[in-house]
């Protein structure tokens, strides 16, 4: 038993696949401790908000304010406003106002605001120009005023009496607030989702969540399959014949129908994430039981086994001591991979919308499910299912790495 | 062809037994539920429709049916029949469609998409895998952790992925559908051409989690068979490694098929999944389209028809291992 | 020590199989050496057969794939030659090796056959492989004739050749097995425990069949390796055993049966039941303790642990191979006479 111990761990595969799993389950239950918004709790009006830190504008007004100077400043600010769509038509006029083209860069803020406020007049008539189009060059003058000039804003407040708006204070350009001073800061560093919940948080519930389906639907299967095995392989004869039969069975029905067919059946309300969990496990036990009777068929024949059976020990006996020690390698590899299918098994539910009811807690098939039906992946909002899909992968991953380093431990022949 | 007879009849009688099983199953499950389901599925989805007396039509064409005023058995008999006229009654959610025109629009794509992809998949697997078995050192080295990592992704994940990446990102692939929106199917040149844009992507997301998979199942078949007996013995006689090499993939095949048939299911569903991801108007997208829509005839018919499809596919396999694996006919031949 | 006078005798005869000194090791995971074949040399003469017993795990079978010059790790060749009809194959280009020395010069039995045979491939055509590995030039006909006429002379049917090794019984297939071995008839046959996983009748045909090869001319020479001691007696001429890796007694088999010099031959003699008329008397014996483990070989005598009559000096002092007189040696600290010496107070303590 050392020995074997002393070979898994010395297995490069199992030690990475063990490290990024427990690195996923550290996060699981260290960051609710830390971090304790609700996961579904909605907190954004609108839909897919980027990731970022958000500052709350009112009260940063409100902030100590200190004053720095900044050399790029203005160019950041002006930077910022001018969209490429923007920079495109600026150069458009320029052009057709008789600068040669290639002294325009449009990459260069201040060279093309320069040569802008130099040769810009509103008055010009440019031949094919639609009044619409005059009136966004005259738009985009007066913007670009409001940005290159160097006074601040004001802020105003109505009277309470006289209803008239009163100048309260002003905001110069070069005034700087401490984000930790400011009272509301939150920071989503993977935005929200098309409900507005943040995404962080909720993705670190639903592998959590996950996880525990994992584990539910993995302990049910591998039981299930354990049992099936043991008796059909150690007992033979009629109880192998009926088990072998259903198995069978289950084999060539696709699984993922029956969970379909079953998940509906049961109906919205019954579909609680443990349900949810035992039913995958009531229908994955198929590959594990025939995993489990193979090998219990090949040590039948052990002699440790006839052995036992001629001092007279029950069955039970018998299965429980002398068979299941030599197959607990084999049970444990394929727990694992039980495990990582039902994380698996449960997603692909959810993503069809049959999996544990949304208004609970979140799956990471949940997750995945609102991306694709609010089109996240086609809007671009990569951060609603791209951070999923990663840690999907990650889970499944890590197992099955910790499983291939099990399998090389126990087989020599796999090994590199 | 004789010696075949008695594993051809006995793998129909297993494929009987199934369909009579998976029959069973589509029927009894849903109708396990307490309450009457007709009327519970026609009260769910009579809250979208205002059409009253479409709803009274549905809920009467539905009863007379499937006769679910009847007792079970008899009602089990008569959805056994109506499924062979392809008679699944109207479809709840593309009211007046009936469940069967439905589904013969998309089970073609279906089709057409998810064998070639799974096949394909499987060659390519097979082959990467024994590659690596054989030449080792590099490639396995490379190889292998690829290949974990690929067949981890979920068929969804490498579908959205590629999604990401190919359509909206390079903006080389359409991102949905079949084909383009405005074309009408027909068997122009543009419709084709279309259709065959709008495939690459589904297809080759399947293909690609399959080629993981297999990968890694036929490297470590052949690195089994690599360290058999005979292949130390063919060597003593002096046979060259190439042909060793060739017998060892022969025999590491032949799992692999079995393989194949074994897993078909849990592939076809995957499949689904990726068409769902790519709105392609195949099965998949119908049945997410009649979940959310609680449409239970078309659902019922859905899997019914994807489970009988996998059985005929591994029905299939079966018979042609027996063609292939001459122990089989070895075996017969007495 | 070696009698001067008759050794250039014996080297007349030039034999069929040389091997000087050979050592192999297997290279664990941990990267420690496992010399499973230590200083092993044997040489093997045309129509003679030689023997090599010892317990499972002493390096006979390791010994037999390195005479094939089967090198594949974990198993690496360390030192010596291996010297067939001549021709050190020990340095030998691999590709060279394969086409004229394997099967057509040495031949190797594996230990089961039953899994020796490729399951989806018909005898027929593997020996058309195995002929055509070797000569590319022989027709298909002339490959069936050589198959059906070995095979019969060999005492099998001809029907066996279109068959697939799953329809073959056990018995059938090592018979199968040793015909495809003989095919080209190559000069030295090395049978690894060719008769362990049978049954005794089957045993008894395997057995027969091997003495006929030599007979009919089909081998020259053989080594049969086994852990049945009594086989060697009726099958070889000389016998070797070997212990941990180390040749320890070498001597013709009536010698080596009813004469051993090395404690642990001696030890495994008094273990058979043997119905021989010279044994019948003896009482049985068994050895107890096990081989050392060779990760850490010891530095002394590998048999030191185990032997009764071990002495201070045999843990510490490396022992060599002894030849004396007629072709025999031993490994022991003791001389011929001292080592005798020490068995004669034995007998005599015992019988009071």
């Amino acid at each position: 038993m050392k020995h074997t111990l002393k070979q898994v761990f010395h297995s490069g595969k199992f030690i990475v696949g063990l490290s990024i799993f427990v690195a996923m389950l550290l996060i699981v239950i260290v960051y609710p401790l830390i971090v304790k918004y609700p996961p579904l709790e909605i907190i954004a009006r609108g839909t897919f908000f980027p990731p970022g830190i958000y500052v709350n504008v009112y009260d940063s007004i409100g902030s100590p304010k200190y004053t720095l100077n900044l050399d790029n400043a203005a160019a950041n600010r002006i930077a910022s406003k001018l969209s490429d769509a923007d920079r495109t038509a600026i150069k458009e006029w320029l052009v057709a106002d008789g600068i040669p083209e290639n002294q325009i860069d449009i990459t260069d803020t201040k060279s093309l605001l320069d040569l802008w406020a130099n040769n810009y007049d509103p008055t010009k008539e440019v031949s094919g120009m639609t009044l619409a189009k005059q009136r966004y060059y005259q738009r985009l003058d007066t913007s670009l005023r409001g940005i290159l000039s160097t006074e601040g804003v004001s802020i105003a407040a109505k009277n309470a009496q006289t209803g008239a708006l009163e100048e309260v204070g002003s905001v110069a350009q070069t005034d700087y607030a401490n984000v930790s001073q400011v009272p509301n800061v939150r920071v989503l560093p993977l935005g929200t989702d098309n409900f507005g919940r943040d995404v962080l948080t909720e993705l670190v519930k639903a592998t959590s969540v996950s996880l525990q389906i994992g584990l539910v639907a993995g302990t049910v299967a591998t039981l299930i399959g354990l049992t099936l095995g043991l008796l059909a392989g150690y007992i033979g004869g009629l109880v192998d014949d009926i088990i072998m039969f259903f198995t069978n069975l289950f084999t060539v029905i696709p699984t993922f129908v029956l969970l379909i067919l079953i998940s509906f059946s049961i109906g919205q309300e019954h579909r609680g994430a443990f349900t949810i969990a035992v039913v995958i496990g009531f229908t994955s036990w198929v590959w594990t039981t025939r995993a489990v009777r193979a090998q219990v068929l090949s040590l039948r024949n052990r002699d440790h086994i006839n052995l036992s059976k001629l001092s007279g020990h029950s069955i039970v006996h018998i299965i429980l001591y002398d068979v299941l020690p030599y197959i607990a390698s084999y049970v444990v590899m394929a727990y694992i991979l039980q495990i990582s299918s039902g994380i698996l098994t449960e997603a692909g539910l959810s993503i069809l919308g049959l999996g544990p009811r949304t208004t609970e807690v979140p799956t990471l098939g949940l997750m995945m499910n609102w991306a694709m039906i609010y089109q996240a992946q086609i809007l671009g909002k990569w951060w609603a299912y791209f951070p999923v899909i990663v840690t999907i992968a990650l889970v499944t991953f890590s197992m099955n790495l910790m499983n291939t380093g099990l399998d090389q431990v126990f087989n020599p022949a796999l090994r590199d | 062809m004789e010696g075949y007879r008695k594993y051809f009849l006995s793998k129909l009688l297993w494929f009987s037994v199934t369909l009579v099983f998976a029959f069973m199953l589509n029927f009894i499950l849903p109708r396990l539920m307490p309450g009457d389901p007709v009327r519970a599925m026609v009260s769910r989805m009579a809250q979208g429709m205002t059409n009253a007396t479409g709803v009274q039509a549905i809920y009467q064409q539905y009863t007379e049916l499937f006769g679910t005023n009847k007792p079970m058995l008899e009602q089990f008999f008569i959805y056994v029949k109506n499924v062979f006229h392809g008679d699944f009654g109207f479809s709840f959610s593309a009211y007046p469609r009936t469940v069967a025109s439905v589904i013969k629009a998309s089970i073609w794509w279906t089709i057409c998409l998810q064998f070639p992809a799974i096949i394909v998949g499987w060659l390519i697997g097979n082959t990467l895998g024994a590659l690596a078995a054989y030449l080792r050192k590099g490639f396995d080295k490379v190889l292998m952790p690829v290949s974990i990592f690929v067949s981890n992704f979920p068929a969804f994940g490498m579908a959205v992925i590629l999604l990401v990446i190919f359509g909206v990102g390079l903006k080389w692939f359409p991102t949905s559908g079949g084909y383009g929106f405005d074309l009408i199917p027909s068997f122009t040149w543009s419709f084709m051409w279309s259709v065959i844009v709008h495939y690459q992507l589904p297809f080759w997301s399947i293909v690609l989690i399959a080629i993981g998979g297999q990968a890694i199942g036929m490297r470590s078949m052949s690195i089994y068979e690599l360290n058999a007996d005979y292949v130390k013995y063919s060597r003593f006689m002096g046979i060259k490694d190439r042909k060793i090499v060739g017998y060892v993939f022969r025999n590491a095949m032949l799992p692999q098929i079995t393989g194949l048939a074994l897993s078909i299911g849990t592939m076809v569903g995957g499949a689904l999944v990726a068409e769902i991801i790519f709105s392609y108007p195949g099965l998949g997208y119908t049945m997410l389209n009649a979940v959310m829509g609680q449409d239970y005839p078309l659902i019922s018919a859905a899997t019914l028809i994807i489970t009988l499809m996998v059985l005929i596919a591994t029905f299939l396999i079966e018979i042609l291992y027996g063609f292939i694996d001459p122990r089989i006919k070895a075996a017969q031949a007495d | 020590m070696k009698d001067v006078a008759l050794e250039w005798v014996i080297d007349m005869k030039i034999p069929r199989l040389e091997v000087k000194e050979l050592t192999t090791k297997y290279i664990t995971r941990f990267q420690e050496n496992i010399y499973a074949v230590d200083h092993v040399s044997l040489k093997v003469e045309d129509g003679k057969s030689l023997g090599i017993a010892g317990e499972s795990g002493c390096g006979k079978s390791t010994l037999a794939l390195s005479l094939m010059g089967y090198y594949f790790p974990p198993l690496h060749y360390t030192s010596g030659e291996i010297i067939i009809d001549g021709r050190n194959i020990s340095g030998m280009d691999p590709d060279d090796v394969r086409k004229s020395i394997l099967g057509t010069e040495i031949a190797y039995i594996p230990q089961s056959a039953m899994n020796a045979l490729n399951p989806t491939q018909k005898i027929i055509n593997f020996i058309e492989d195995v002929v055509q590995a070797h000569d590319p030039y022989k027709t298909k006909k002339e490959v069936h004739d050589l198959a059906r006429s070995s095979f019969e002379t060999l005492g099998l049917p001809a029907e066996v050749l279109q068959k697939y090794p799953v329809e073959l019984s056990g018995g059938m297939k090592q018979r199968t097995v040793i015909a495809v071995s003989v095919i080209l008839s190559p000069k030295v046959l090395i049978a690894d425990e060719p008769s362990s996983a049978l049954d005794v009748t089957s045993q008894k045909m395997v057995i027969k069949m091997l003495k006929n090869l030599m007979e009919n001319g089909f081998i020259k020479s053989m080594i049969f390796i086994t852990h049945e001691l009594p086989l060697l007696y009726n099958v070889t001429d000389d016998i070797m055993v070997m212990y941990a890796g180390q040749i320890v007694e070498k001597a013709t088999a009536k010698e080596a049966v009813f004469d051993p010099l090395h404690p642990y031959a001696k030890g495994l003699m008094g273990s058979i039941i043997v119905p021989e008329s010279g044994l019948r008397n003896t009482k049985l014996t068994a050895i107890p303790g096990v081989p050392p483990n060779l990760k850490n070989p010891p530095s002394g005598c590998h048999f030191a642990d185990r032997c009764k009559y071990v002495m201070p000096e045999c843990k510490v002092t490396s022992v060599g191979l002894r030849e004396i007189f007629g072709g025999r040696a031993y490994r022991c600290i003791l001389s011929e006479g001292e080592l005798r010496e020490v068995y004669s107070k034995e007998a005599y303590q015992n019988a009071r």
